[in-house]
């Protein structure tokens, strides 16, 4: 039946042995057998109504009064049984819509947990992006502010030294010409002769010393770049040089260094920064090189520049104790060190990429425990636009 | 809908009593099975109750024959009034083809009347009915009792909907019972005319619609 409602037939309210018992129960009480049928047969026979609807006919039985008699018991078991069958059908039509409703409100339930999942989701990377964007912040502005104080210390100590490192130059030349003229006026003997020899060579080692403390500070000028401004033509190799004095300077002069430096353009960048990253990674070297094995023999470092197409390379490469395999992947990571506790920030190589980031260049890193270490930078020479002011 | 089968030239309406629970839904189609003496009419059906009160739904169908045989069947049902029945309401509401809603009269039971035609709205619109267009008669039942809301106050009230004036009843007397199904008579007899030609092809004036359904078989108007 398609509803609850629709009229049943006499098949939908008795089954073929019911109905067939019935048949067997009816004859019994009546004087001749009767028959209950759905169609209307051939013989005479009387019409069973259920609900206005002839749901059968019954033939048989003595007479018509027994038929009316039997159709009146069926009518009045019919009612019964349709009443159950009414109430089964609308309970199972009810049942199945609930239960169809309960799945649609499933599927909405369904629907609205993906979209907030999908929503939480792109806040938590919402949150990483901004928890990134604040660390980087953080570490340039450590970082400028470590290159400041630098910068200014240098300027001090350049501005205090270079004045009094200028007198005691000169002073020093007029005072070796001093010494000259007394030794034409002393005495011509051996032993004068000997003196004034010997304060002559004085006067010219001093000499040598306070032009390496200008050299020196020139250097530091140069390093902290407190002459410059942001970005601007910079000259490479001039950089390198000026950083590979510094590390000399800090390991007293004791590092074999190698320079193969080419012909280079000036390129577009930051020099103050890129000094620092060249003096990082040197100062990696040169502490590489402390740490390795005792009977490597000689270290070295080789510091190697090349003019490429709108670029140059810059390759730094020690044959020291190279980077263990388990450090490999946090090398670049802020404050990540290997290092004994106050010997370093852990920075170095985080300065050096983001340095080689902001001038669009490229930083390779390639290294193998005990053999050494080799760092290749690229920087193009026309940086499109610096991608941070700082 | 009307369920109208072309073999049988059979044409079965469906009426529904609705409203709030205990507000005469079943007495005033018992009222109607007894004071009824149409051409044809079956046993009222009262499916299964608990403490007097309806658990499914009664049912009890009448009807009349057309000029060429037409069979026309008006089915009677009432549904369930307690809230949790929703289901059962849901599914003899559903493919109606005219409602009576009975209101409960009394102060107290004013609530449960908005409520229960708040939940007759939001069902006909469930099944796909629409309350503006389906014939639908208001009865506010048990005027018998004293202390009731009076008619003018309610009828005040119901005054700028389209289910104005309201049928006042006391099913449990047998008074306003068969006016109010006259009402919906002559409120459900456009509809099926327009369709099914009930005049025309079939013979049937909206008079002999309402006359020959609502026959009482004596002269006294109940």
């Amino acid at each position: 039946m398609r509803n609850f409602e629709d009229d049943p037939t006499l098949a939908d309210l008795l089954s073929h042995e019911q109905l067939a018992r019935l048949n067997q129960t009816l004859s019994g009480l009546c004087s001749a057998p009767v028959t209950l049928t759905a169609e209307r047969p051939e013989v005479e026979a009387t019409p069973v109504e259920f609900n206005l609807e002839t749901i059968g006919w019954l033939s048989g039985g003595g007479s018509a009064r027994e038929r009316d008699a039997a159709v009146a018991m069926v009518g009045f078991l019919m009612l019964f049984i349709g009443k159950y069958r009414l109430a089964a059908n609308l309970h199972h039509d009810a049942t199945e819509a609930g239960y169809a409703e309960l799945q649609r409100q499933n599927e909405a339930l369904k629907d609205s947990e993906a979209r907030y999942r999908a929503l939480s989701g792109q806040l938590q990377q919402k949150v990483d992006e901004q928890v990134s964007v604040i660390r980087q912040t953080q570490q340039e502005l450590y970082e400028s502010a470590r290159l400041r104080s630098v910068g200014q210390l240098a300027a001090g100590v350049a501005h205090e030294i270079n004045n009094p490192i200028g007198f005691i130059g000169s002073n020093l030349r007029v005072a070796a010409d001093y010494v000259n003229e007394l030794g034409a006026l002393v005495p011509e003997t051996p032993e004068n002769r000997e003196l004034v020899a010997d304060f002559h060579a004085l006067l010219t080692e001093s000499l040598d010393g306070t032009r390496r403390i200008a050299d020196i500070v020139k250097d530091l000028k140069t390093f902290s770049s407190i002459d410059q401004a942001d970005y601007t033509r910079c000259r490479v190799n001039e950089l390198l040089l000026s950083a590979i004095h510094l590390v000399q300077t800090e390991y007293q002069h004791d590092l074999d260094i190698i320079e193969r430096l080419a012909e280079l353009p000036d390129i577009h960048g930051h020099p103050s920064r890129l000094s620092q990253t060249f003096f990082n990674l040197l100062d990696n070297a040169a502490q590489a090189l402390r740490d390795a094995e005792p009977d490597k023999g000689k270290g070295r470092i080789l510091v190697r520049t090349l003019a490429r197409d709108n670029a140059v390379e810059i390759v730094i490469q020690d044959n020291g104790c190279g980077i263990p395999e388990a450090h490999r992947a946090n090398v670049f990571d802020a404050f990540f060190t290997s290092r004994p506790v106050g010997s370093g920030t852990g920075l170095g190589l985080t300065v050096a990429r983001d340095t080689v980031r902001a001038h669009q260049g490229s930083l390779e890193l390639d290294s193998r425990e005990g053999t050494g270490t080799r760092v290749r930078l690229v920087l193009p020479v026309n940086t499109p636009r610096p991608t941070k002011d700082s | 809908m009307p369920d109208y089968s072309p073999d049988d030239n059979k044409l079965a309406l469906k009426v529904v009593f609705y409203g709030p629970a205990l507000s005469g839904k079943t007495t005033n189609l018992m009222q109607l099975h007894s004071l009824l003496n149409p051409e044809r009419k079956g046993e009222l059906m009262v499916l299964e109750t608990r403490d007097d009160r309806t658990l499914f739904f009664d049912m009890l169908p009448i009807g009349l024959r057309g000029r060429n045989g037409l069979d026309l069947r008006l089915k009677l049902y009432t549904v369930p009034g307690q809230v949790q029945h929703d289901s059962t309401r849901k599914a003899v509401l559903s493919r109606a083809d005219g409602v009576v809603f009975v209101a409960d009269s009394q102060p107290s039971q004013q609530d449960n009347n908005a409520i229960a035609f708040g939940n007759l709205e939001e069902n006909l619109e469930k099944v796909g009915l629409d309350i503006e267009s389906l014939p639908l008669v208001v009865q506010f039942n048990k005027r018998d009792i004293p202390g009731v809301v009076p008619e003018t106050e309610l009828q005040a009230r119901w005054a700028d909907t389209p289910w104005a004036p309201l049928v006042m009843a006391s099913a449990l007397k047998g008074e306003g019972v068969l006016a109010t199904f006259r009402r919906l008579l002559e409120q459900l007899y456009p509809v099926i005319d327009a369709e099914f030609r009930l005049a025309e092809d079939h013979g049937i004036s909206a008079r002999a619609f309402v006359e020959r359904l609502t026959h009482t078989g004596d002269a006294s108007d109940a």
